[in-house]
């Protein structure tokens, strides 16, 4: 039999349609080679009933009664709730929790028919970029398990990776998606902010945290956001709008692109290898047709001070939920409820996620939140005007997603360094914009990637865009 | 940007987390690193801009404000640390 991981979700999708294999065989196949590479500890938990749903799979295509996914085996990050089963989000806190009901995410891919595989290890309360900080464990970079997947997401990036899933579910607040699709040498996308349902997805900082997905290559990413975007009245931040087939968008001929180089912030790029894989990338797209121009995106370069207040500030609020009395978890004997509050907490949450929430409560404290949070909040709305200036002339922006390959493992102790590492990827969340991660070569074998970032709802145009790239260029297959 | 141990413990006592003893001058230190980098911000004059507390202006989408009939109270509770008798238990509050 043909090894079924290398295909991608679209040539799994045709084989299932034509009988060359069926969910079961593909299933268990994932399974096996889950198992086989347990040392990357990609996944959390895995799901008891997984054959059990590519059987249920199996017996509507053979009705030909099968949904726009059926029976295709996905992993969920650790985030997303689902009924019945414990959703951990990479914390001690949510060890045991078992979730009462389903986030809107998992629910609608469950009715496209995929086959849920297990949920991927993450940063705890996906705080992180490198995947260090879950209570599970760190988890590998398939390409150099010396090295780290990236963050939050790692677990989905390095199972998409290491062809453990076709394709995967991912959040990003500040990068989680972008940064570890790059560092593992695949596609990533973060929506528009309330094009995907925020419900059942834990919150980290509810105005930054959007739900995407990643697969191998542009056009599998366009099919598998169009089934989990779309309204949802439980989310009172959801877009109500139409989505579109990005599938068919990314494949139209008809898109013309303007792409914007914000000229200031590539001639900062330190590293020249970072910076000759930009132009080498830019090159490429102009041989396809594409039109390029330069930009200036005013008052980017706050983006990184502006994230660490507002996303430790939302964060702190959020995790206020967590009291050790009614759900996560309590510490043994507590003398009064004081100290049930201060040790369950304590106890629960790991440094990172303690060091977030301090910083978020004394940016909100009295005598500090003019000081920091609106500031910041001020400088987001600058921020969001230089985008939004910049769109009336390009329909994309194109920058590096980061600015350096996977690094080692625990080689970066210092918090501001490893913040550092989302200064190209922060600012489409400030702005609540759309933006994807492609692949776009090698240093020394490490991948490396580029971002596009799009107009408000405008996915399929990235879409459209990246699949023009990987149409001239085979870094997605390498 | 400095943090002296009473500011800690005030943050600490705001945000219901205990800090060991042990670990509070590593700690400090770190969060002085953040709010240094974090301080870069008064480079930018802001005078007359709104603040901006979210990306979307028109998201807003309450729905409609009906009541159900789905009480669910045992099936939430199952994820407690300890009840009785459908309440939540905690130490005494009232002596």
């Amino acid at each position: 039999m043909e090894d079924l991981s290398k295909l991608s979700l679209i040539d799994q999708i045709n084989g299932l349609k034509s009988r060359k294999f069926s969910s079961l065989e593909l299933t268990e196949f994932y399974l096996k080679k889950i198992d086989q590479a347990k040392a990357l500890n990609s996944f959390i938990s895995l799901n008891e009933n997984a054959l059990k749903e590519a059987k249920k799979s199996d017996e509507k295509i053979s009705k030909n009664k099968n949904s726009s996914l059926e029976g295709i085996p996905i992993a969920h990050k650790d985030i997303f709730c689902i009924k019945d089963q414990i959703t951990t989000c990479g914390s001690k806190m949510l060890e045991n929790f078992v979730s009462p009901y389903s986030s809107t995410v998992y629910e609608k891919l469950s009715n496209s028919g995929t086959v849920n595989l297990g949920k991927t290890n993450m940063d705890e309360f996906a705080m992180g970029s490198s995947n260090e900080t879950s209570f599970f464990g760190n988890v590998l970079n398939p390409i150099d398990p010396e090295r780290v997947p990236g963050g939050s997401s790692g677990g989905s990036a390095s199972a998409v990776a290491a062809n453990l899933c076709s394709f995967a579910t991912g959040t990003d607040t500040g990068g989680s998606i972008r940064q570890p699709a790059a560092f593992c040498g695949i596609t990533g996308i973060k929506p528009t902010y309330g094009r995907v349902s925020r419900w059942g997805m834990i919150a980290f900082a509810s105005s930054l945290d959007q739900g995407g997905i990643f697969a191998k290559n542009a056009l599998d990413a366009a099919l598998a956001l169009e089934n989990i975007a779309g309204f949802d009245e439980k989310d009172s931040t959801s877009i109500n709008k139409k989505v579109p087939s990005f599938l068919n968008e990314a494949k139209s001929k008809d898109k013309e692109h303007i792409v914007g180089i914000p000229k200031d912030i590539i001639e900062d790029i330190k590293d020249d290898k970072v910076k000759n894989n930009f132009y080498e990338s830019l090159e490429i797209l102009k041989k396809s047709g594409v039109k390029v121009k330069e930009i200036d995106l005013k008052n980017i370069q706050y983006s990184l001070p502006v994230y660490y207040v507002i996303a430790p500030a939302e964060c702190s609020a959020n995790l206020s939920r967590y009291d050790g009395v009614r759900f996560g978890h309590r510490c043994e004997n507590p003398k009064d409820l004081e100290d049930l509050y201060e040790r369950s907490r304590a106890e629960g949450f790991g440094e990172e996620v303690k060091k977030r929430i301090l910083i978020g409560t004394y940016c909100l404290s009295a005598g500090y939140y003019e000081a920091y949070y609106i500031k910041a909040q001020k400088i987001r709305n600058l921020i969001k005007q230089s985008f939004v200036n910049a769109f009336k002339e390009v329909s994309s922006i194109m920058m590096p997603t980061c600015a350096n390959v996977s690094f080692k493992l625990n080689s970066i102790q210092n918090p501001v360094e490893m913040y550092e590492q989302d200064i190209y990827t922060i600012p489409a969340n400030l702005a609540g914009l759309p933006a994807i991660s492609i692949p776009s070569g090698k240093i020394k074998n490490l991948p490396l990637g580029i971002q596009f970032i799009g107009n408000y709802l405008e996915e399929g145009n990235l879409f459209n865009l990246s699949n023009k790239f990987q149409q001239n260029s085979n870094f997605h297959n390498e | 940007m400095k943090i002296s141990k009473k500011v800690l413990s005030n943050i600490s006592s705001l945000s219901k987390i205990k800090i060991e003893e042990e670990i509070k001058s590593d700690l400090i230190k770190d969060l002085e690193s953040i709010l240094k980098m974090v301080t870069e911000m008064n480079k930018i004059d802001t005078s007359g801009i709104e603040p901006m507390s979210h990306p979307l202006e028109d998201a807003d989408n309450l729905r409609k404000d009906k009541a159900t009939k789905e009480i669910k109270r045992d099936e939430y509770q199952k994820s407690a640390p300890q009840t009785d008798d459908g309440f939540y238990l905690t130490p005494k509050v009232i002596e």
